[in-house]
């Protein structure tokens, strides 16, 4: 379905300085450097699987979802979506595939959802018993009774996603890109855009690249997650294997039957919640720790567990130190 | 004095923000630049054509494109745009933040942005009114200058009563952002002396939207072709109109906040 | 075809109900676009007036009647696309537009349409009410009146795909104003919108005749007047035929490289 081998992006970017002189002396002079978003990034990703595609702030994810579904021009490298190279903007291409990026993407602002659900049934040619069992099959999953009538501009950010992202799946795609779909959204509204992906993914056998800062998204989805760094492919795998590798600790849980006492000297101690203490140990001392617990204390519970996905991922993107190739690459006058 | 005041320190930040924005200065100024192309060349066809028009001739129509700079330069630099972000406002819900600090609302709501550029527009009428008294040939007198500066004063203070009463509706029709646009064209139509124009529109012209007032008034001050009594009429005008318009201000501020509590 | 005749029919019933949110607006931004021609008709009335009742063949009653013609033809040839275009680039709205699978270009003609059928249904009375006020006399005659409806259409496609090339230059620049200023200053000169062309200098004329705009402007406005021979309007429409093909050209191969430049620099 997906497949990139030495993906790489460079932009060129002006510089501002601060300043009235610096201001002046650019209206003479423009200074701009080179900026490499994704510097080298191969994966291959087969039909019907629902990736994670992780990684801080600025890592190049924006940047390579743009050029996988073919509105940036790779600096270098090769990609092949679907059969097709995405940049070319072949029609058989676009009709196959959706990006959801940012909420206004799809819908127009003044008129009822359901209008701009006809207008992309135009734009796609979609055939009209196709366009009827889709908005009903989406109707029913989104639960977008009673919204289809309603302005664009009088929905809440969540129902107006829940249309964005309906409206993008109209043309039922095989190869869906989804740019933080969840973001800013409450729960409840996360929760069913989430079920839904994994529905709709599962029922057309579709194949999905999703970011997100929320990790509850990507545990519930995704099976298999790809981490970039500084524009470098950091991690592809499960998620279970980015947590053995990237987290030096394990979690014991104990519940005691007496006093909670300072329980320092067997590792470091995370929480203490009435008679339930949790304490972060080196991974390879879990089991000589657990041991001593057992020994010492009255321990009426213990577990051993893996710290949550969001502190491993954290631990990721702020410990991966060395900055290989980023950042400026020169300045030049232009 | 507050509103001096205020005005230098919105002045200082508007140059401090323009600044920034180096393109603006280009864009201003190639704006200017074709705006008095397209004036020139339409006085330059038409008198092509005539050697005066309904009585003005060339160098004295010089003249009223120089006031229409001059008095527009004026009310861009600083009315329109503060108008303008005053009507966003209160689209967006965001008044009451200028509602609640310790001045008057409709002194800040009026001098609130600056964009320093559209000062060029300015600059021009200046040059405009310099060539078209050399033109004329006539020298100046104490008595015109003033009757000019008189007309001018007078006429600016019309039009911003004007600009302040559109401004104002949006408390009540929200969705307004455009009412400047026909300000702006009606503002057009003052380039030429308002005699063109056929007695309903020139009615129109001088009452309802006050570009006669604005812009042919103080042209004819300045070449000497005003009456006493029009002067003395204009001046009464601009003593009653921004009256009228703060009492509305005042109604229309009543109407929001009982609105929005 | 089929497939392009139902995205317009959706497009046309998209702007209609966006239009139709923002009468107020609607009305306004007529209203200025009204004014203008009104302007240059007192002018030019006057000057007639003053110079004895006619001045370059145009009599008072006929400038009426021209400027009233160029008001309605300016409506219904003139295009926005130049402020929306650098307002996609800018914003960046236009890359959505770019993941469809149809050019963008149609979504515009269809918009483009749908509005000028809607804002048709205004300028026409007002015209209508206007030549109650300026008293325009015509002497045309019924072929030229039945020409008059292709060179419109020729001048509808001519000017949008004029200023559809021209909007892309925001693939490039990032202030497209002084552009935009430049190109509305010689359109409002050469394309008879200020003055009638028959008006103008002889060589401010030859430049006329070698540009694109008379020829979306005075060119229709004149045939329906009745001020053209046979053989003038036929030139007319040689002249549109040859400049749509040529606009159509460069508008494929800007648009091309623009594309390229857009998806270099960042989409």
């Amino acid at each position: 379905m997906v497949s990139v081998r030495g993906l790489r992006k460079i932009y060129v970017v002006p510089e501002r300085e601060a300043g009235l002189g610096a201001s002046l002396r650019s209206l003479v002079r423009r200074r701009s450097k080179e900026v490499v978003a994704v510097d080298g990034f191969d994966v291959e990703i087969g039909r019907g699987e629902v990736v994670g595609f992780l990684g801080p702030n600025g890592a190049g994810k924006t940047t390579t979802l743009k050029m996988l579904s073919g509105l940036l021009y790779p600096t270098a490298g090769e990609v092949t979506v679907l059969g097709h190279t995405p940049w070319r903007r072949e029609k058989a291409f676009l009709r196959r595939m959706t990006l959801v990026m940012g909420q206004r993407n799809q819908l127009v602002w003044d008129i009822p959802v359901v209008d701009s659900f006809e207008l992309n049934r135009a734009i796609y040619r979609i055939p009209d018993g196709e366009y009827r069992d889709t908005l009903a099959e989406l109707t029913d999953l989104l639960d977008l009774e009673g919204l289809l009538r309603k302005p664009v501009r009088n929905l809440s950010l969540g129902e107006r996603m829940k249309c964005e992202v309906a409206a993008a799946l109209l043309h039922r795609p095989a190869m869906l890109f989804l740019d933080e779909p969840t973001l800013g959204l409450d729960v409840t509204a996360q929760r069913r855009i989430r079920g839904f992906i994994a529905t709709y993914a599962e029922r057309y056998g579709a194949t999905v690249l999703l970011t997100s800062h929320y990790m509850a998204d990507v545990e519930a989805l995704c099976k298999r997650v790809v981490v970039i760094h500084h524009g470098r492919l950091l991690f592809d795998g499960s998620l279970a294997a980015l947590i053995t590798r990237f987290s030096p600790y394990k979690t014991v849980v104990i519940d005691l039957d007496g006093p909670v006492g300072d329980l320092g000297r067997y590792g470091e101690v995370v929480s203490v919640e009435e008679q339930r203490v949790t304490l972060r140990v080196p991974k390879g001392e879990a089991a000589a720790v657990t041991g001593r617990l057992l020994a010492d204390l009255p321990v009426a519970d213990l577990s051993i567990g893996d710290p949550p996905v969001d502190e491993v991922i954290d631990r990721v993107f702020s410990e991966e130190p060395e900055p290989a190739s980023t950042a400026a690459t020169g300045t030049a006058a232009r | 004095m507050t509103f001096l005041r205020l005005l230098w320190l919105h002045v200082r930040i508007g140059v401090l923000n323009e600044l920034q924005y180096r393109g603006n200065l280009v864009v201003q100024a190639v704006e200017s630049l074709f705006g008095l192309a397209s004036a020139l060349l339409g006085l330059g066809i038409v008198f092509a054509k005539t050697e005066t028009l309904v009585g003005w001739r060339p160098a004295e129509l010089l003249a009223i494109v120089g006031v229409y700079f001059l008095v527009g330069g004026i009310t861009r630099v600083v009315v329109q745009p503060s108008l303008a972000r005053f009507m966003e406002d209160v689209r967006l819900g965001t008044l009451d933040f200028a509602l609640t600090k310790p001045v008057d609302a409709q002194i800040l709501a009026s001098v609130r942005q600056v964009e320093i550029w559209k000062g060029i527009d300015i600059v021009v009428g200046l040059g405009l009114l310099a060539v078209s008294l050399a033109r004329v040939g006539e020298s100046v007198g104490a008595a015109r200058a003033l009757a000019f500066l008189g007309a001018l004063a007078a006429g600016t203070t019309i039009v911003y009563s004007f600009l302040l009463v559109l401004a104002t509706c949006s408390f009540w029709f929200v969705r307004l952002q455009n009412i400047f646009v026909i300000f702006q064209s009606m503002y057009e139509a003052g380039r030429w002396p308002i005699g063109v124009y056929p007695p309903w529109l020139r009615g129109t012209l001088t009452f309802l939207v006050p570009v006669g007032f604005a812009i042919t008034v103080p042209a004819e001050a300045l070449v000497g072709r005003l009456s006493s009594a029009t002067l003395l009429g204009a001046i009464a005008l601009a003593v009653v109109a921004p009256f009228l318009a703060r009492r509305f201000w005042l109604v229309g501020v009543r109407h929001y906040s009982g609105a929005s509590a | 075809m089929i497939g392009l005749a139902d995205l317009y029919r959706a497009q046309f019933r998209t702007t209609l109900a966006t239009q139709l949110q923002y009468r107020v607006a609607l009305v306004i931004w007529l209203l200025g676009l009204v004014l203008s021609p009104v302007v240059y008709l007192a002018v030019w009335r006057a000057v007639a007036t003053s110079q004895g009742g006619a001045v370059g063949g145009f009599t008072a009653g006929e400038f009426s009647a021209y400027f009233l013609a160029t008001m309605v033809v300016n409506h219904a040839t003139f295009t926005w696309i130049a402020w929306e275009f650098e307002y996609r680039v800018r914003q960046g709205t236009l890359s959505p537009l770019l993941l469809r699978p149809v050019h963008p270009v149609h979504r515009d003609v269809a918009e483009n349409l749908s509005f000028k059928a809607l804002t048709l249904v205004v300028v026409l009375p007002v015209a209508g009410l206007l030549s109650l006020a300026f008293r325009p006399t015509v002497a045309t005659t019924p072929w030229a009146v039945l020409a008059f409806v292709p060179a419109l259409a020729l001048a509808i496609a001519l000017r949008f795909a004029v200023e559809w090339t021209l909007a892309l230059a925001a693939f490039w620049l990032t202030r497209v104003e002084a552009l935009n200023r430049l190109y509305f200053l010689a359109a409002l000169f050469l394309s008879g919108q200020a003055v009638p062309l028959a008006l103008l200098p002889a060589p401010v004329r030859l430049l006329a005749d070698l540009l694109p705009f008379r020829w979306f402007i005075a060119f229709p406005v004149e045939l329906l007047l009745g001020r053209l021979s046979p053989a003038g309007a036929l030139l007319g429409f040689a002249a549109q035929a040859g400049w749509l093909a040529v606009a159509i050209a460069l508008l494929r191969v800007v648009w091309g490289r623009g594309v390229r430049r857009y998806g270099a620099v960042g989409a």
